[in-house]
């Protein structure tokens, strides 16, 4: 099997060095048959990846300890569902599973695009399959999955089987993180998608606003991923680390927030261009930019440059990394610079106070965000090689200069959609602004009288109540015309409002998401926590909360053996039920994990940590934290990938458009021989 | 209220925590664990960790001899280095980890300011011949299928 699996990534490699040759080729001469080719060969790279993925999960549920990654990586008493996760379990196979799912997006893209595009796709495909030969090339020189164990003697090497594996990283073998990476990793490989079009559209000059409207879609899907796969990250975080927080700062989840923001920059960016005709280079080197950002974050997650809590997936193959990079910035700067002639602005501001000089800002605040989270990211690199110092840049630096510009962030979250394209006058601007401004002003002086004195806390929660207020105004303010002219009841308005401009409305629902995760932000300035050592019948108190220790248990499980404790939780005289944190060994990889026991309610969590039992009591170690608002958190997330599935059907009106573009597009398909 | 949070920004925020006394957790989360789990000092997982018992004791001895905040931090850096504090001094070289974040944000208001001055449409000049007047009924309806088109 293993050698089935090397032979299909030797024809992989293959197919796509053929797809970056054909598709170059084909292009440049205009040949219908060549391009077609590099298409073929691109779907062969779907069918060759997919067969060493199977292959690879093969073995795994076989529990072949031949092979030196399941040995690494599975046990026989791992669950099955545990099991399909072992193929990102590890460096090889998580370097797989990316070829994988970028073999997957290259394929859509291709089959997409038959019709369409023509003039773009033989780059487009030349570009998706560069990046696949890179990822291919790695796994099959610097990380392969199928390397058989072997035993090395003097008399030479001879085959070996282990009895069994090391398994699965406990801190892996929770439910979330069957999905979390995948998800993750849908994100980070998914903009090569846009930054294909982008680097196509500049070699072929193409550069009107064809390949931004192509690529909204292929820029969303993958924001969307990224933006579940770090609130899953985090929820993870929060469940299992146990340390009672959800966002540490640590590299890699820094490394998967950089591209999530400078994409969040392009598709507000992106907007202007397709409204006004302006800022085309500036899309370009964010599309870029975003594309360098995941590349680097695959990285930093695997390169082992940085400490990080993610230590179970890093190896030596930072230097192949690093000339990718090299050549992702040399090849799209020199591009650029040799199209500029070509983007220019094809008109002007007409005003300061403009929907697009506030895109500007929030492109200025999201790329400072950018720059300040990466520059605090790499110190310690920096520090290290410049002045043989070993420095740690963690939670206070970041919670210092981030939380100000998430603040204004969120500012322009609500007041960016009440300015008007072009320009807005005074008299508009006041009516836009004054009741969300007002109810905001009322919310800040109900928050200080009621004890909130928290300064980044209060702003937050009352920019919060300002951004609501202009978003829920814009719904109102939209189906009480439809109301008027369209004699429609208000939830047809809303609905038909909505349906209309799929994109505008889903954005809006995606910001009252945000407004959320700000809420749940703003309660961490409100934590607070307790330790104790418990016996049973031993009570402790945090807050208006009473625990009260029931029972010590321990046990067996397949694949672990555990302690629990069992908390009955009372808050005011109210008995709320039990808590049951855990402790879990895992005799395969020798590593131990807690499970964090969590009630969850609207307004705060009671979130208990089993830490062990103390040397010296015998007695079972207990952290008990009270978060407040944390599950707004988790709603938000759930609110802003509701807003972006919304945003992502084709509204009535891009329907009516597409169906007028259709035949011009196929015409063009059609001159084009391609 | 942008000046407001612009000012809270540049503010130092651990100035009132520094003139505060100090605890063992307002401590604990200016510090890393050094048993090389990468978390703060009040997020350590370890069952039982030395580090964290080791530097916990520390500060608890150092804050019942009655010492401030500063001069705790001071005493962890000479016994354990400059790693243990969860952010940089700001001081020589890692004065440029707290600097640059602000100077970038700065500069990249200026870069806006400039574009958005470049971009700018150039006032009428006074020697422009006047426009010639333009039916309120047509600029209406332009207006209209403008806004429909923007809403598309």
């Amino acid at each position: 099997m293993n050698q089935v699996g090397s032979v299909g990534l030797i024809a992989a490699l293959a197919f796509a060095a053929y797809g970056v040759v054909a598709g170059a080729v084909g292009g440049k001469l205009r040949s219908r048959r060549v391009v077609r080719s590099a298409e073929r060969a691109t779907l062969a790279f779907v069918v060759m990846i997919t067969l060493c993925v199977i292959v690879l999960e093969i073995l795994i549920f076989r529990d072949d300890f031949h092979n030196a990654y399941v040995a690494a990586h599975s046990n026989r008493e791992l669950p099955v569902y545990y099991k399909v996760a072992v193929l990102w379990g590890g460096q090889e196979g998580s370097l797989l599973f990316w070829t994988w799912l970028l073999s997957l997006y290259s394929g859509f893209a291709v089959l997409l695009n038959r019709r369409k595009n023509r003039q773009l796709m033989p780059y487009v495909i030349s570009i998706l399959m560069g990046t696949g030969t890179f990822f291919t090339s790695l796994v099959f020189f610097a990380a392969n999955p199928f390397n058989e164990l072997s035993l090395v003697s003097a008399t030479g090497s001879q085959a070996f089987r282990a009895a069994d594996g090391n398994g699965l990283n406990p801190l892996l073998q929770y439910h979330s993180m069957v999905v979390h990476p995948p998800m993750l990793y849908l994100g980070y490989v998914g903009f090569v998608v846009p930054f294909a079009f982008a680097m196509a559209a500049l070699i072929t000059r193409q550069l009107g606003d064809n390949w931004i409207r192509t690529t909204r879609r292929w820029t969303m899907v993958p924001w969307m991923f990224l933006g579940l796969g770090i609130l899953m990250g985090a929820n993870w975080a929060y469940a299992v680390l146990g340390w009672g927080g959800y966002w540490g700062w640590d590299p890699v989840e820094n490394a998967s927030l950089l591209p999530w923001l400078s994409g969040t920059a392009f598709l507000h960016s992106v907007m202007i261009q397709e409204k006004r005709g302006m800022l085309k280079v500036w899309n370009i080197v964010l599309v870029a930019v975003t594309f360098f950002l995941c590349i680097f974050g695959t990285f930093l997650t695997r390169s082992g440059i940085v400490s990080s809590v993610h230590a179970f997936a890093q190896s030596r193959i930072g230097p192949f990394f690093a000339a990718f990079l090299a050549i992702i910035v040399l090849f799209s700067a020199t591009l650029l610079f040799l199209r500029l002639e070509f983007l220019r602005s094809e008109n002007k501001l007409d005003s300061m106070v403009s929907r697009e000089s506030g895109f500007l800002f929030n492109n200025w605040i999201l790329l400072a965000a950018v720059f300040a989270i990466l520059w605090g990211t790499i110190f310690p690199i920096l520090s290290k090689a410049l002045q043989d110092v070993t420095v740690t840049v963690g939670a206070p630096f970041f919670n210092k200069v981030t939380i100000p510009m998430g603040l204004l962030l969120l500012f322009l979250t609500g007041a960016g959609p009440l300015l008007a394209w072009r320009k807005t006058s005074f008299q508009s601007l006041k009516r836009a602004f004054a009741g969300p401004v007002a109810l905001a002003a009322v919310a800040g002086v109900v928050l200080f009288s009621a004890g909130v004195r928290h300064f980044y806390a209060w702003m937050a929660l009352f920019l919060s109540v300002f951004v609501a207020a202009c978003t829920l105004q814009e719904f109102y303010k939209g189906a009480r015309t439809r109301m008027q002219t369209a004699r429609e009841n208000f939830v047809q308005a809303i609905y038909n409002l909505t349906m209309r401009n799929t994109r505008r409305y889903g954005g809006y629902i995606i910001h009252l998401g945000i407004v959320l995760l700000f809420v749940g932000f703003a309660g961490q300035a409100f934590q607070t926590e307790a330790k104790g050592l418990l016996n049973e019948g031993d009570t402790m108190r945090v807050d208006d909360y009473v625990l009260r220790c029931q029972r010590v248990t321990s046990g067996e499980a397949p694949n672990y053996i555990y302690q629990r404790i069992e908390l009955a939780v009372v808050k005011n005289g109210r008995a709320l039920g039990t808590l049951q944190p855990e402790r879990r060994f895992f005799p395969a990889s020798q590593q131990s994990t807690s499970i964090v026991a969590i009630k969850t309610r609207l307004d705060e969590d009671l979130y208990a940590v089993l830490g062990g039992p103390d040397p010296e009591s015998g007695k079972a170690i207990v952290e008990i934290f009270v978060n407040p608002l944390v599950i707004w958190v988790w709603i938000g997330g759930v609110v802003v990938f509701l807003g972006t599935l919304l945003a992502l059907v084709p509204s009535r009106v891009e329907r009516e458009m597409a169906g007028i573009r259709r035949p011009r597009e196929e015409a063009v398909a059609e001159k084009y021989a391609l | 209220m942008l000046a407001l949070a612009v000012f809270a920004a540049l503010a130092p925020a651990t100035a009132g925590e520094e003139s505060a006394k100090p605890t063992l957790k307002s401590i604990g989360e200016l510090l890393v664990c050094q048993c090389g789990c990468n978390y703060g000092l009040n997020s350590c997982t370890h069952n039982n960790c030395s580090s964290d018992e080791e530097i916990s004791a520390f500060i608890q001895k150092e804050i019942s001899e009655g010492k401030d905040q500063p001069a705790i931090l001071k005493a962890l850096v000479g016994r354990y280095g400059v790693k243990v504090l969860a952010s940089p001094p700001a001081e020589g070289f890692n004065l440029a980890a707290w600097i640059l974040p602000g100077l970038a944000l700065v500069m990249g208001l200026g870069v806006v300011t400039l574009a958005v001055r470049r971009l700018r449409r150039p006032p009428p000049t006074a020697t422009a011949p006047p426009a010639p007047p333009v039916d309120p009924d047509l600029l209406a309806a332009i207006e209209e299928e403008m806004k429909q088109v923007a809403d598309a």
